[in-house]
């Protein structure tokens, strides 16, 4: 059978991306198109007390101007958090209320985008102002599943204070982190046309179906009365999930006007108008005995939320699963300011709780005088220290002492600020990388031809990961082909069943799917040459019929080719579904993925817990005088089942890294007290590494079996390589400073001011 | 984005005489007026594109200095053989501007007028003296880690964003421009940006509708030369400081001295009593000090920004000590 599992296989729409012909969203122009553009609060909290649209419907080129009282049809649906496939709960223009800045107040639709823009500046607009709070105030936060059992947000094992006290050592630090927004290099947008009540609606989703299913129900449509297409995306992070005001509003007013609008969000907006990372707390308290085996493990991570959602991103749930410790305390809390509601973004329970934690940890290792390192393998553990089941497989030693080894970690200075280059002073750090393992239901159709040509269709995203490539290729490893034979059509809700492009699930989930698939259309092709009356390959046993470059061969030697075998089906091809479900996924998990939502099995099952793992390590140069942070060295070495494709999830680790870069020293949503209002809402003053900032990083890719996970031993890799970056950089500031930061990100003020 | 009518001008006089006109601006590489436009915050009504007027060239002047055309791009004059050679501070602090197709597109002439990045001001939904003169500055007492150390006012705390004008300054340039009438005249760049005090939508001394055409260098004047910018990320970010330093040593003293400071004021910075406490004195880490007591006499933060007041003397220690030969 061909290799092309765990091989480098370039992606099979690199060319049309870089050429341009691949046509995203927004590409698609229906005849007749509008332009919508949304006008947005300079308030955060009130009451719209009037709207004088005269001047923008005046505009040469405006076509309508929508308010709260002027949009007709306008439907909205459940927020996320509450269970529904919204975005939030809090729908703007149904009314005049205010509750964050940024909040769309009016839709103006135009012949030309500039027209549509120009209309929406000049809507006047008088506010009833009220006083808004951004930030949270950690003091007023709530406890989410309080007196749950450990199936719960909050949970108690053992005797946290008594293992504090027979600590040798004990560590208590709080650590925080900022707003962050994705800012994907593709734009919101949403094109809505309608015909009759048929909706067509174009729109970069890692949802299709979540997208379909909201609209449907919204308008009281069957699902079989919308089309949703998503072709290609540019980037999302968690940003394009849900039914977004912005897209209810333009297919609201594209059937307002009679026509079909399309709506791009600007870059500021993006802003406001969708979701985010919220700000956290995270508070430890972590003792150890002598040998640094932890006798306390307490983690409450306090997580900013809207006023009207409840934004829980569990991340107590992932630092509880990493080391072995006999006492466990964990609080998953909410404190509420006045934003839209927050939501997922790229590792939402992860970055943040493992800055907490491994940061946490490296004080810990300092107090006790261990190897961090060390510390880590003392405390490692296979067996799930909450739920007392065996890790399906665990390869975090291994990570350590692979990336130790490229690393050069054992050359470090074993004392605070004793190594120096020039006027830098050099550190090293640690941390370690984990991330679930969330198995979701997904379907999968297969067709091939005689001819030897192979199409995959599901309802998948490919948001810029690699995912056509590698279904591609797993189709090629089952049916004998290349993968240059096989076409995969994705972003589409009318295909068969397929998750949400989050969580690090599409790879192993439906990639389940398509292997099943094409296992079934191989074994059907050999039950049908073998059950022929006549043939060469006709009596055999369908099991010793293998299928390869177009040709059926028997044990013998026998052959007989694929064009042959399919030449009496209906149009000389075959065709299977396949479809996957981990053995423990509910049937209320099963019911939640029909419906668009995010039901998984894992990461802990009652058998087995599902990680991946990984550690990574980085060489931190600090100025001596201006305090300067630069990382020359970072690396990394994970393990995660079968790598599907080298060269992509090379690809998605080493971006993870950029990413959780990103985190430790750049990226955070600047934010005005007074007026409620983020600041740097634009890709020049919201920093990113560049490649100035990104130098040595290397990215080892271990190999580790995994049979429970799923058929083909795939783990997600979306995600991982970002968790544990930004505390890797900040033990290495303590290691040539001294200075623990305890907020990310660590700049030049942190260190001046520490 | 308003709309606004545009004129190509085909010659300097035609040029100014359509600059002249109410709401009118110039533009040229457009790297910052167009993004301003886009978001409203500056709205001018006709645009003068000055692109094919003929001040594309660098040219020695008889002085012994060079004559740097207005619409000679960044890029070009950092790669420019003699600014390399005789004024290599410029080429640096050129390079550590923006991104690399930025600088193919800006011009000498707009990166003398380029706005600040005060948040405040980019947002329109806040009060703002400078975009909206008299109604009020919201960046007192918001969020203010970028904002001036120097020589703000309770109008404005913005920063000039330039790193091409803190070089400049260090070196003396002098600013050529055609007046209105067609007058030509210099002004020497340290009076051309000024102060925000009453007035912050005025940021320098040019009258309405007079051209930037050149900008004088005088003949080299040698010494060791530094353009040291001071930001969180490596490259294509503002400077939270920057210095730009020219400095000769003769017999273990300090024989010439120019220092301009970015990322600290409304306009480059340049203080003449830190320059004649250095002259004369043999470098050493107290002298450096000295000098930055004497910088930072009247600096005053704003509570985010409060860290930009030491990072100023440590970055000014550090440039001090490479200039000198390791004194600090």
């Amino acid at each position: 059978m061909a290799q092309t599992i765990n091989t480098e296989v370039t992606r099979v729409d690199a060319r049309r991306k870089v050429t341009g012909t691949a046509s995203y969203a927004a590409d698609s122009i229906p005849a007749g198109m509008l332009h919508g553009a949304l006008a947005c609060t300079a308030v955060a909290m009130g009451r719209i007390a009037g709207i004088d649209t005269a001047r923008a419907e005046a505009e040469p080129g405006v076509v309508a101007v929508f308010t709260h009282e002027t949009l007709p049809d306008y439907k909205t649906v459940k927020g996320f958090y509450a269970g529904g496939p919204g975005s939030a709960s809090f729908w703007p223009m149904e009314g005049t209320e205010i509750r964050y800045a940024g909040q769309p107040f009016a839709y103006v639709v135009a012949e030309t985008a500039a027209a549509a823009r120009r209309g929406a500046d000049l809507i006047a607009v008088r506010y009833e102002e009220d006083a808004a709070q951004i930030h949270m105030d950690p003091g007023e936060s709530f406890i989410i599943g309080a007196g749950e059992d450990s199936e719960g947000m909050t949970l108690t094992k053992g005797d946290i204070e008594a293992g504090l006290g027979a600590a040798a050592q004990t560590v208590e630090a709080t650590y925080r982190t900022p707003f962050q927004h994705h800012n994907p290099m593709e734009m919101f947008a949403a094109t809505a046309e309608w015909r009759g009540e048929q909706l067509t609606v174009w729109m970069p989703s890692q949802s299709v179906r979540t997208l379909r299913g909201g609209i449907a129900k919204a308008y009281g449509l069957p699902e079989t009365s919308v089309r949703v297409l998503s072709p290609f995306v540019g980037g999302a992070f968690g940003s394009k999930a849900g039914v977004t005001p912005y897209a209810m509003l333009t297919i609201a007013a594209a059937r307002a006007v009679g026509a079909p609008v399309r709506l791009i969000v600007t870059r500021p907006q993006m802003y406001t108008v969708a979701t985010f990372r919220p700000e956290t707390e995270q508070k430890f308290r972590l003792g150890a005995d002598a040998d640094g085996k932890l006798t306390a493990f307490e983690h409450v991570e306090i997580a900013q939320t809207s006023r009207f959602d409840d934004v829980v991103n569990p991340g107590t749930h992932m630092t509880r699963s990493m080391y072995a410790c006999p006492n466990i305390h964990t609080e998953q809390r909410l404190a509420r300011s006045d934003t839209n509601s927050g939501g997922f973004m790229r590792a939402p329970n992860e970055m943040q709780t493992f800055f907490g934690l491994e940061s946490a940890m490296d004080e810990l290792a300092w107090k006790l005088g261990m190897d961090p390192v060390e510390l880590r393998r003392v405390n490692d553990t296979n067996r799930h220290p909450v739920k007392d089941v065996p890790f399906s497989s665990r390869s975090l030693m291994e990570s350590y002492d692979a990336v130790s080894r490229s690393f050069g970690w054992a050359d470090r200075g074993r004392e605070v600020g004793s190594m120096t280059d020039g006027d830098w002073l050099v550190g090293y750090g640690c941390a370690t990388a984990t991330y679930p393992t969330n198995m979701s239901p997904s379907s999968a159709r297969v067709r091939m031809q005689g001819s030897g040509h192979a199409y995959v269709e599901l309802a998948a995203h490919d948001v810029g990961t690699g995912s056509y490539t590698i279904f591609a290729q797993i189709a090629a490893a089952q049916l004998g082909l290349p993968v240059e034979a096989v076409d995969v059509v994705m972003g589409e809700a009318d295909l068969p069943l397929a998750p949400i492009a989050g969580g690090s699930t599409t790879a192993a989930s439906s990639g389940s799917a398509v292997h099943i698939a094409c296992t079934n259309i191989a074994r059907g092709v050999a039950e049908k040459v073998a059950a022929q009356k006549d043939g060469p390959l006709a009596g055999l046993d369908p099991a010793q019929i293998t299928l390869e470059n177009g040709v059926l061969k028997g044990p013998g030697g026998e052959s007989q080719s694929l064009a042959e075998a399919l030449a009496s089906t209906p149009m000389g091809e075959i065709e299977a579904e396949g479809q996957y479900r981990h053995p423990a996924l509910t049937d209320k998990a099963l019911r939640m993925t029909y419906h668009g939502g995010y039901g998984v099995a894992g990461p802990v099952t009652p058998e087995m817990a599902m990680f991946a793992f990984g550690a990574q390590m980085a060489e931190v140069h600090v100025h001596r005088y201006t305090h300067e942070i630069r990382v020359p060295r970072l690396h990394g070495a994970f393990a995660a089942g079968t790598w599907l494709n080298r060269k992509t999830a090379h690809s998605q680790l080493m971006g993870g890294m950029v990413w959780g870069l990103g985190s430790a020293l750049h990226e955070i949503t600047e934010v005005d007290t007074p007026r409620a209002r983020f600041l740097n809402a634009n890709i020049a003053e919201y920093l990113i590494p560049v490649n100035a900032d990104v130098r040595e990083l290397r990215v080892e890719m271990l190999e580790e079996r995994d049979d429970y996970v799923n058929p083909l031993g795939v783990k997600g890799i979306g995600e991982l390589g970002i968790v544990g970056t930004a505390a890797a950089v900040g033990n290495a500031v303590y290691h040539a400073t001294g200075k623990r930061l305890t907020a990310i990100p660590m700049r030049i003020s942190d260190i001046v001011s520490a | 984005m308003k709309p606004f009518e545009y004129l190509r001008a085909a010659d300097r006089g035609t040029a100014r005489r359509d600059a002249a006109m109410p709401a009118a601006a110039y533009i040229a590489g457009g790297t910052n007026l167009l993004d301003l436009m886009k978001l409203e915050v500056m709205q001018p009504e006709r645009l003068v594109d000055i692109n094919r007027l003929d001040m594309k060239s660098v040219e020695t002047t008889g002085e012994g200095g060079l004559r740097i055309g207005a619409l000679v791009t960044n890029s070009d004059l950092a790669a420019h053989e003699t600014v390399i050679a005789d004024y290599p501070l410029l080429s640096r602090a050129l390079l550590a501007g923006a991104s690399g197709q930025l600088r193919n597109k800006a011009t000498t002439g707009g990166n003398l007028l380029q706005r600040t990045r005060c948040y405040y001001f980019y947002d329109t939904a806040m009060a703002c003296n400078k975009r909206d003169p008299g109604s009020g500055c919201a960046a007192i007492g918001g969020a203010t880690r970028l904002h001036a150390i120097l020589g703000a006012s309770a109008q404005c705390i913005a920063t000039h964003p330039s790193d091409m004008a803190v070089a400049m300054l260090a070196l003396d340039a002098e600013v050529e421009i055609e007046e209105e009438s067609g007058e030509t005249r210099r002004i020497p760049l340290r009076e051309f940006h000024t102060l925000p005090g009453d007035t912050p939508h005025i940021e320098t001394v040019l009258p309405q509708g007079a051209l930037i055409t050149a900008v004088h260098l005088p003949a080299p004047a040698g010494g060791t030369q530094i353009y040291r910018k001071v930001r969180d990320r490596a490259s294509y970010a503002f400077a939270l400081v920057s210095i730009a330093a020219r400095v000769t040593l003769e017999d273990g003293k300090i024989a010439q001295v120019a220092l301009a400071f970015g990322g600290v004021a409304h306009k480059p910075w340049r203080d003449p009593e830190v320059e004649k406490a250095l002259i004369g004195k043999a470098p050493s880490r107290a002298l450096f000090d000295t000098a930055a007591d004497i910088l930072l006499a009247d600096a005053r933060g704003q509570g985010d920004n409060d860290f930009k007041i030491p990072l100023v003397r440590r970055t000014l220690r550090a440039v001090l000590t490479e200039a000198t030969g390791g004194a600090g």
